[in-house]
């Protein structure tokens, strides 16, 4: 090629590749490859190069030094950790910052394995084998993509997803030929936002010009959120049948399924995607909590080992899996081992006051089953004194968790009250809300269940609106000292809490600005980011945060 | 999908084996390519027969790719992973893979490509597809060869032409076959050509599907191998 365009790529190389600052690190199971490697970077003046062999030598250079290039096979051999979970693993623990270019080496028969990833993408993917000038070119490649990608990731970063939305649209202005690109990156950020019916346009508009797995994903996302199952279905069982290896899709569907009762469909479903990608911890514990739910133990004892097993040095290693496993054991009369299995908690998360609760609350549970009340009860005092010391670290699903034992353990009063807590914080959550009355069920108490949510639903609807009302009445100072009291009672619920930083930041539209009322209204607000950082409310709550703070204070 | 009736299943140990294989070939190709360029292509005794080393074995890779991606088409339902590609940088990338031994031939290449043009189809497979053409344009090409890329009437046309002896007769006949009814029956040349109608046909979009077509004549005189994919 020796037309004027590769010379001026020529120039470029110099500009963007300069690789004798940089850090890297290889890793490959061979260390022929590795060395190959070593030799393709060192040619190009890279005078720091680390190499590592697995998953776990892997993550111990991650952790201490931080590096610029990381160039990473995908298969690490057999029952090993893979590439992509390197990636993801590091990627939470924070080992792995934004500018770091994670390049997969993959086989052609794993490409559309990688490919079909959830969560986090590696930034290229090169076929092996490849030559040096390839590689070289990729890199390139990479940091000028980075480097355009930049603003919008930093407000990501941020969770300010209305700026980068903003974004999206300014560099959509310019016509960019990587489109798609950003059309995907704006649907994201779309459902994130909450703002479903714009993003079911995006989708519709790319799904127009070219029938994608991802924007078929997307749109049933979207759906999904705004509560229409039938048509979610639809949509991703069409890509499962037209994609079979884009993992995402079976994991929707299998959520889809779920939502619709249809929980045999649904473990179907997530069998089938391990078949084809068996290594996602999420998918396999999915399958455990299912086949629990189907009462088909065995499917859920061997899913909940296998994630105990790839749950090793994970970050997705979780208190749940070994509760999980322990309950299936006591249905299949294993008690001892289930006893064993919660008593591991303590040893592998150390510290760790959730994850005590959590074993706690289990054991209350299995020892209820083998018939030792005397223990089970202490069990549940123990989980209650953990539980309330741990106030604003618990989590909806972990209140669910101890209610659940209550009711097991014949305590349905504690357990009511615990329900009643939870539908108060989350009264608008539908996802919540169901997860609730599917406790109530299980429990064999639908129709009660069902009276206590309404009820109390119904009450925070009248105590919000009787706030909502001194506001509308201009009455604010009232509605201030009013919401206080509500989101004294209802600390998590997002409603109470941002028509409490409303009224208070209307009072101060009005009154001028003061720093005891600009710190309550960021209180409210920082709670409805800890609950939800993507309500609804929440950028238009911000806006009005920040062109207050711009203000005077009186 | 039962991995255990599988574990006896003679196609899927020579799945493996191949793939090991392919491994292998990885390693002495990346060698290769190193000693190619410690040597320089002018003043070393055995630069030709590096030169040809390398060749074989890219052409030995490029099989084994093809041969473990047909494999897979028929087991598995292969399904492309369609992205959108900037259709210049995917050229630039295809012909610094194959530029040392094309360097070596004193073939020069020129590219004919809108820079804006962006087009949907499955980056490896089709890379696939262009490296094992240009691996061939190593033998057959004199001094001369041509990649352009244009879009035509919903398609995206990309075409690869030499200033050598043109495509044999017999070999134009297996390109000019239905993809779902090409039978591969014409040795070792026709694999690449075979390969090439397979993964554009699976290329489909709004009920049209890819294909390849074999020409000679065109703008060098010599062989002229198209991809359009809708």
């Amino acid at each position: 090629m020796r037309n004027p365009e590769h010379a001026e790529s020529g120039i470029l190389y110099n500009m963007f590749v300069d690789l004798s600052r940089k850090k890297i690190l290889v890793i490959d199971d061979f260390s022929d490859f590795r060395k190959a490697l070593r030799k393709m970077m060192e040619s190009y003046g890279a005078k720091n190069v680390d190499e590592a062999s697995n998953g776990e030598a892997a993550m111990e250079k991650l952790e201490i030094k931080s590096y610029d290039i990381v160039l990473c096979d995908y298969n690490l051999g057999d029952g090993k950790k893979d590439g992509q979970q390197i990636l993801e693993d590091a990627k939470h623990r924070g080992f792995i910052k934004y500018s770091c270019i994670y390049i997969m080496c993959t086989a052609e028969n794993t490409m559309a394995m990688v490919m079909g990833a959830i969560e986090y993408q590696p930034d290229d993917y090169l076929v092996k084998p490849f030559s040096k000038e390839m590689l070289l070119n990729r890199l390139e490649k990479v940091m000028k993509k980075k480097k355009d990608f930049e603003d919008i990731e930093r407000a990501i970063q941020k969770k300010d997803y209305m700026e980068a939305i903003t974004l999206c649209d300014w560099k959509l202005a310019e016509n960019p030929k990587n489109r798609f690109e950003y059309l995907r990156l704006k649907g994201d950020l779309l459902l994130k936002a909450a703002m479903y019916d714009d993003s079911i346009e995006l989708y519709n508009e790319v799904i127009a010009i070219r029938d994608l797995p991802w924007a078929q994903t997307g749109l049933g996302k979207a759906y999904f959120y705004l509560n229409n199952f039938e048509k979610a279905k639809e949509i991703f069982q069409y890509v499962v049948d037209t994609n079979v290896t884009y993992m995402e899709a079976y994991d929707w569907l299998a959520k889809t399924m779920d939502e619709l009762g249809a929980l045999k469909e649904a473990q179907d479903v997530l069998l089938n995607a391990v078949d084809i990608s068996p290594k996602s911890i999420l998918r396999q514990k999915a399958i455990g909590e299912i086949a629990y739910k189907n009462e088909d133990y065995d499917t859920s004892e061997k899913s909940f080992r296998t994630v105990l097993t790839l749950g090793k040095n994970s970050y997705l290693k979780s208190p749940t899996d070994f509760t999980g496993l322990a309950k299936t054991l006591v249905e299949k009369k294993a008690g001892d081992e289930a006893l064993n299995v919660l008593g591991a908690i303590k040893s592998e998360f150390k510290n760790d006051n959730a994850a005590a609760l959590q074993a706690a609350i289990a054991e209350g549970i299995v020892y209820k089953k083998l018939d030792r009340g005397e223990e089970s009860r202490k069990a549940l005092e123990e989980a209650a004194n953990m539980y309330e010391n741990l106030a604003e670290q618990t989590s909806p699903d972990i209140s669910m968790e101890l209610a659940k034992a209550y009711f097991t353990v014949g305590e349905t009063e504690k357990g009511t009250q615990m329900m009643k807590d939870i539908v108060r914080n989350h009264h608008e959550d539908d996802t919540v809300i169901k997860k609730v009355q599917g406790v109530f069920t299980d429990m064999k108490l639908s129709e009660e269940g069902a009276d206590i949510i309404s009820a109390t639903r119904q009450e925070i609807i009248r105590i919000n609106n009787a706030g909502v009302r001194l506001v509308e009445e201009g009455r604010l100072k009232e509605a201030i000292e009013y919401f206080e009291k509500a989101a004294a009672g209802q600390p998590d619920n997002k409603i109470i809490n941002a028509n409490a930083a409303l009224s208070v930041m209307l009072f101060m539209q009005k009154q001028g600005m003061t720093e005891q009322h600009m710190k309550l209204a960021g209180q409210y607000i920082e709670r409805i980011r800890k609950v939800d950082p993507a309500h609804k409310k929440l950028p238009q709550l911000l806006q009005m945060f920040r062109s207050l703070a711009e203000t005077r204070p009186q | 999908m039962n991995t255990s009736d599988r574990k006896g299943d003679f196609p899927e140990i020579l799945a493996s084996i191949v793939h090991d294989m392919k491994n292998s070939l990885g390693m002495i190709l990346t060698a290769v390519d190193e000693t190619v360029s410690d040597c320089g292509p002018r003043n070393c005794p055995s630069s030709r027969h590096l030169s040809q080393m390398q060749y074989e074995t890219k052409r030995l890779n490029n099989n084994l790719v093809q041969l473990l991606t047909l494999y897979k088409m028929d087991r598995a339902q292969y399904v492309p992973t369609i992205t959108d590609n900037p259709v210049c940088e995917f050229i630039e990338e295809t012909i610094i893979q194959n530029k040392p031994l094309l360097d070596y031939r004193g073939i020069d290449v020129a590219t004919d490509c809108p820079e804006e043009l962006y087009w949907f189809f499955d980056r490896n497979l089709i890379a696939g597809v262009i490296n094992n053409i240009l691996n061939n344009a190593y033998r057959y090409a004199n001094n001369m060869l041509r990649i352009c890329a244009r879009e035509e009437n919903g398609y995206l046309v990309i075409s690869v032409e030499d200033n050598g002896a043109g495509y044999p007769e017999e070999m134009m006949t297996i390109a000019g076959q239905e993809a779902g009814e090409t039978s591969f029956s014409t040795g070792s040349t026709g694999l690449g050509i075979y390969f090439a109608s397979i993964v554009a046909g699976l290329h489909k979009n709004r009920g049209k599907s890819g294909r390849i077509e074999l020409k000679n004549g065109c703008s060098l005189g010599g062989g002229c191998f198209s991809v359009y994919l809708p």
